[in-house]
């Protein structure tokens, strides 16, 4: 026998060769894998230690020996590389045979929601804004000068009838007629405000919460109103309406037309009160209207608020030449657009903060 | 205001036949809105003139009788229960068979109690005539069985309008101001009767006017020989229709007069006027008078009254008094038409709560020129033909009446204002349609006009345009697109920017509120002052004159508007609220802690003054969380500390939650913790307290949450700025403390984290900083309660991470820096929260 050695070693080699293909069939995952590495292939592994025995050979086996090992070598590695691949592609299986029913969507939503009056104040904001208007506001708690005689409506006279007003104690006790305090009953003292504090050209609308005292199914003792005012050189009651009718149009998003009445406002002169083409009447297809609808009580138009030229006086009060320049002024019912917007039936809905009427109003 | 179609039209020239409601719309295009429109009398045309021939009592009932009439086309028995059926040839109203009555009530003909009846004998009552439901009409002898009733009284079949007069028209709270105006309108010619006052002897002792400043004139016109009775059937059905009762007849003449021209008229029983003579003067103060109505006053030195020679008879333009007043019986009689200055009369309504028709036109000014003596004439002429009174004579005493102004109107300026020209003779139409004198040819850029007495708002060039444009019709306004003369947004006021940045702010917090689940309400701005007890005394903002006591006074906490919203909620469905606001609190003086003064709305000089007057406002964002009865769903302190850092977090602000100080009586004494951003207190968050949820009737058990953010406290977020990202991994410690359960874990950290602070540094060594998971530099682990801690005491278990900047840190330097910070950090909290130790 002259290469019983290297032959032995050989045998060795294939044993353990078939040794490994038999476990890594087996093995079941990554960690199990790393350690038949080990046990063949690591430092202290089978295979590696037969390699350690080429010394004891005879120098011309040495070739064939090492032709050999690297050959097992060379397999146990692809063994475990193809072993590993087939235990990724098990994994990735697994892991897309998983099943979840998406369609159980938790019961209640987490979103919360916008009141429909601050999201009808919000899109007024956009709309004016697009137009070129500052949005500004005041105080609530207004003194009398601001709510009433700056905007030509005396003391002692039968247009501050028109509004119900609620009248604030003074800072002492005073009772409110002397302290000539009132909670605002229209956003009109910031017109007062506004064309106080800065000079022509003035573009602003004003909105906010304002008070009267007034309270069943139409009304509510607080509400809220939205005013514009413009004034500059040039200003005209034919831009007024222009610009209403472009307010509306934009706000509504469809060619909606306005309608002037002519009617009273101590603040204003000429005055008149404003309508809408109603929105919401059903229309045939090249968007022509067909009849009346609920909201309009059958009318086609909606009746929004009141608007006209400011008073000369109102100007003069503020420091604005009424010669020089001209202003107009408009105010509406935020409340009365958003129901309309909505159709929320009734104000009180509103003000009592039932969750199921303001959940309904999360878009 | 009412206003019966019939009536304009009996003044107005034949015009194209108009349906009411185009009628209706010309007259709100006028700014005369018409509210309403109501049809009167068209069944009624099958009522006609019956004479009675025969009465037999009824064989089967007591209380009916057998009436044989004529209807004056045959005879016909009716069942009748009135009990003032006339003798035979008395005449009667008989409804037809058909006739059909007001409530659709159809006339046939019935067997009653075994009698055949056909038709009906009517009252005014059932024929919506008057009120009287005491027996059937008696017709004056004169008229002929068979003419329809509405044939003899044409304001029987008649539309009338409900208008909205506003305050500056009180020529149209009457028919001819509002014919006058529809006239120019419709284009169709206004004619009246003779309006002067008859000639009669002059008795000036009949009326001393001592107050010229206050009345600016005043009629008085003796009578005789009236005999007070019911009005004729046309008058009382007109006055009827226009919802006044007929009293009797001179009382109906004034409230005709007053429904015609707007003017009111008063008539004193002259006998009971002491010296038979008024005069005009002031009360003394404390003197008394009682009035038609019983009430008892105390006249003030400022009142104006129509006085006999003793005593007031008339608080002026008011009311009249209880003695000098026209009953049956009465034969001589004072007529007063007179023109009082509108604010006194105003001030003296208000002073003794006292509205009446009267003081309502005198207040918008009535006419003290041709239409009062227009009114003074035709009352006159109805007491002679109506009452059979006749004139002895009378007085028209001048004080010092408004001076009628003269105003320029340039044609140039129609176009400044209304942006569209009127043509000049279409203008002139107009104005002297109106009464208004117009000295210029059409040639001329501008005219002199003078206006009419009636028309007190026109005092002004503006006045006269709004004229042309009510009559000329807004319709015509062309589309100018608005062009401001400087682009908007060139000049950026500090006033603006403050407002839009705090705008931004706003809607950016109620953004984030709704993005955290919570549902936006808005609730009252004022509340009842026994919801703001609990707050403790904050200088409240009270209403004089509240709808009710529970809206009494301005909130001076956002909690109770919530806490309401919470109660509804539970008892309509209990399930789970999340509600929040964004509001404003007022008060008339803050307390310190309470978020700082607001910024944008005292921000201008020019208002700075009023400013001062005003009470305080903040603006508040809050919410309000609450399981509910149904346990769906449940909050805790924990859970709404997260959601209001969440909250801020969404705009920009990195907020930290820390222990309450002071703490707030209103929440719950275990639960709540301020809300701070860069060390400053911007709200606080907690459990609402039990004692708080009972007094607003929520069911014992349920625990309430609640958050209020001071937005007027919150500065806007800074900018990011870029640090260098952690290059090298940190390494940590963990620390086990045994801390009493009422000191808050943010008391230990705060020590933990200023120790770190103030220890000994080198330039690159390890500092306390956010982990490599992201956690915060000193982190809550655990928080154990139970065996092994003491009562009382719970065991903190933190974790403390340390990294340097550019490099790996050694195990023994963070060592020795972690040594240093723990037991300087155990020293500081034995001072602040004695108790706490390490484990």
């Amino acid at each position: 026998m002259l290469r019983p050695v290297s032959d032995d070693v050989q045998e060795a080699l294939r044993a353990e060769l078939e040794r490994f293909v038999e476990a890594v069939a087996t093995v079941a995952d990554a960690d199990a894998l790393y350690e038949l590495q080990v046990q063949f292939i690591g430092k202290k592994g089978s295979v590696s230690k037969l390699r350690g025995q080429m010394g004891k050979l005879a120098p011309e086996d040495r070739k064939a020996f090492g032709m050999a090992f690297n050959e097992v070598k060379q397999q146990i590695d692809a063994g475990l590389e193809r072993r590993k691949q087939e235990l990724a592609e098990a994994d990735r299986q697994a892991d897309l045979g998983r099943i979840e029913d998406l369609t159980m969507v938790p019961g209640v939503s987490q979103t919360g929601s916008v009141h429909p009056i601050t999201r009808t104040r919000r899109e007024l904001a956009r709309v004016f804004r697009g137009l070129g208007f500052d949005v500004v506001d005041g105080p609530h708690i207004e003194h009398e000068l601001y709510n009433f005689d700056k905007l030509n409506i005396p003391a002692n006279h039968p247009a501050r009838d028109m509004q119900d007003t609620f009248f604030v104690d003074g800072r002492d006790g005073t009772a409110g007629t002397d302290a000539n305090l009132v909670l605002r009953t229209h956003t009109s003292p910031v017109q007062i405000r506004t064309m106080l504090q800065r000079p022509p050209p003035v573009r602003v609308v004003a909105m906010g919460t304002v008070f009267r005292k007034d309270d069943d199914r139409t009304h509510s003792p607080m509400f809220h109103q939205i005013e514009g005012l413009c004034v500059d050189k040039n200003v005209t009651m034919a831009d007024l309406k222009a610009t209403l009718y472009r307010f509306v149009s934009a706000f509504f998003g469809s060619d909606l037309k306005v309608r002037l009445r002519p009617s009273f406002f101590p603040f204003v002169e000429p005055g008149a009160e404003f309508d809408m083409e109603c929105p919401f009447c059903p229309r045939d297809e090249q968007g022509n209207k067909q009849s009346g609808c609920s909201v309009c009580k059958g009318s086609e138009w909606i009746e929004l608020g009141g608007s006209g030229m400011v008073h000369p006086k109102v100007l003069d009060a503020c420091g604005i030449d009424p010669e020089v320049y001209t202003g107009w002024a408009f105010g509406f019912g935020i409340d009365r657009m958003a129901t309309l917007l909505h159709g929320v039936p009734d104000l009180r809905l509103l003000f009592d903060g039932d969750v199921r009427f303001l959940e309904q109003f999360r878009c | 205001m009412l206003i019966s179609r019939q009536w304009i039209e009996s003044m107005l020239a034949e015009g194209p036949v108009l349906t009411d409601e185009t009628f209706a719309d010309a007259i709100t295009s006028l700014g005369l809105e018409v509210e309403g429109i109501t049809r009167h009398g068209d069944g009624l045309v099958d009522v006609v003139v019956a004479r009675v021939d025969k009465i037999a009592p009824h064989p089967d009932a007591d209380k009916l009788r057998l009436v044989d009439i004529f209807d004056g086309q045959r005879e016909i028995t009716v069942v009748c229960g009135a009990p003032n059926v006339p003798e035979p040839g008395g005449k009667v109203a008989f409804a037809r068979s058909g006739a059909v009555l007001p409530g659709d009530f159809v006339i046939g003909a019935r067997k009653i109690r075994g009698v055949q009846s056909e038709g009906m004998l009517c009252g005014e009552d059932e024929l919506g005539l008057g009120n009287d439901g005491s027996g059937i009409m008696i017709l004056p002898d004169a008229w002929e069985p068979g003419t329809p009733l509405p044939d003899l009284v044409p304001g029987i079949r008649d539309t009338i309008f409900e208008l909205g007069i506003t305050p500056n028209r009180p020529d149209a709270l009457g028919h001819v101001g509002v014919a006058r105006d529809l006239g120019v309108k419709l284009q169709r010619a206004f004619s009246l009767p003779g309006v002067e006052l008859a000639e009669a002897p002059s008795l000036p002792d009949l009326v001393t006017l001592e107050q010229p400043k206050r009345c600016g004139r005043y009629i008085g016109r003796a009578l005789e020989g009236a005999r007070v009775g019911p009005s004729p059937l046309w008058l009382s059905v007109r006055l009827h229709r226009l919802e006044l009762r007929s009293i009797n007849n001179v009382v109906d003449i004034t409230n005709y007069v007053l429904m015609m021209w707007g003017q009111p008229l008063h008539v004193f029983d002259r006998s009971k006027l002491a010296e038979g003579r008024v005069v005009v003067r002031l009360a003394t103060a404390g003197e008394p008078m009682t009035t038609l109505d019983d009430a008892k006053l105390e006249l003030t030195a400022e009142d104006l009254v129509i006085a006999d020679a003793k005593r007031p008879a008339a608080l002026a333009g008011v009311m009249g008094g209880a003695d000098s007043g026209v009953e049956p019986g009465a034969s001589t009689l004072l007529l007063e038409a007179a023109w009082f200055v509108p604010g006194g009369v105003r001030s003296s309504a208000r002073r003794h709560q006292l509205a009446t028709d009267s003081s309502y036109r005198f207040e918008r000014g009535v006419d003290y020129g041709a239409r009062l003596t227009a009114a003074a004439a035709t009352a006159e002429a109805l007491l002679v033909e109506l009452a059979g009174a006749s004139c002895i004579g009378g007085v028209d005493v001048a004080g010092e009446p408004p001076a009628a102004p003269s105003i320029v109107l340039r044609h140039a300026c129609v176009q400044r204002v209304l942006g569209m020209a009127i043509p000049t003779e279409e203008a002139r139409r107009v104005l002297t349609g109106l009464e208004v004198q117009i000295d210029g040819s059409d040639a001329d850029a501008q005219w002199t006009c003078v206006v009419p007495t009636h028309r007190p708002d026109l005092v002004r060039e503006e006045d006269l345009i709004e004229e042309l444009m009510r009559h000329y019709g807004l319709d015509r306004l062309p589309d100018t697109p608005s062009v401001p003369t400087e682009p908007p947004g060139l000049r950026v006021t500090e006033g603006q920017r403050q407002t839009d940045e705090l705008a931004r702010l706003e809607d950016g917090l109620l953004d984030a509120m709704r993005a955290e689940g919570l549902h936006e309400a808005l609730s009252f701005a004022f509340c009842d002052p026994s919801e703001l007890e609990p707050f403790g005394d904050w200088q409240q903002v009270n209403v004089s004159n509240p709808l009710r006591a529970q809206l009494s006074v301005m909130r001076t906490h956002m909690l109770p508007g919530l806490l309401r919203g919470l109660a509804n909620n539970l008892a309509k469905h209990g399930r789970a609220v999340a509600l929040c606001e964004m509001g404003r609190v007022y008060s008339w003086s803050f307390p310190k802690d309470a978020g700082r003064i607001d910024r944008a709305l005292v921000a201008s000089e020019a208002t700075a003054e009023i400013d001062a007057q005003l009470p305080q406002e903040r603006r508040r964002a809050c919410f309000l969380v609450c399981g509910g009865t149904r346990g769906a769903q449940s909050f805790d302190g924990q859970s709404e500390a997260r959601r209001v850092l969440a909250v801020l977090s969404r705009v920009g602000l990195a907020a930290t939650v820390r222990p309450a100080n002071p703490m707030q009586t209103w929440l719950h004494p275990g639960v709540q913790a301020a809300v701070a951003v860069g060390g400053e207190q911007v709200g606080v968050v907690g459990e609402v307290h039990p004692d708080v949820l009972r007094r607003f009737e929520i069911p014992e058990g349920i625990r309430a949450h609640y958050a209020e953010i001071w937005v007027d406290a919150l500065g806007h977020g800074d900018v990011a700025r870029y640090a260098a990202l952690p290059n090298f991994p940190a390494t940590s410690r963990d620390l086990s403390l045994e801390i009493p359960i009422h000191v808050p874990a943010a008391v230990a950290i705060e020590a933990l984290s200023a120790a770190e602070a103030a220890a000994p540094h080198t330039a690159d060594g390890p500092r306390l900083r956010p982990g490599d998971t992201g956690a915060d530099a000193v982190e809550v682990v655990d928080d154990y309660r139970g065996k092994g801690v003491p009562d009382g005491c719970r065991a903190l278990l933190l974790r403390l991470h340390y990294r340097a900047a550019d490099r790996s840190v050694t195990d023994d330097e963070v060592q020795a820096l972690h040594d240093v910070v723990l037991s300087n950090a155990l020293q500081t909290l034995a001072s602040v929260a004695p108790g706490v130790r390490a484990r």
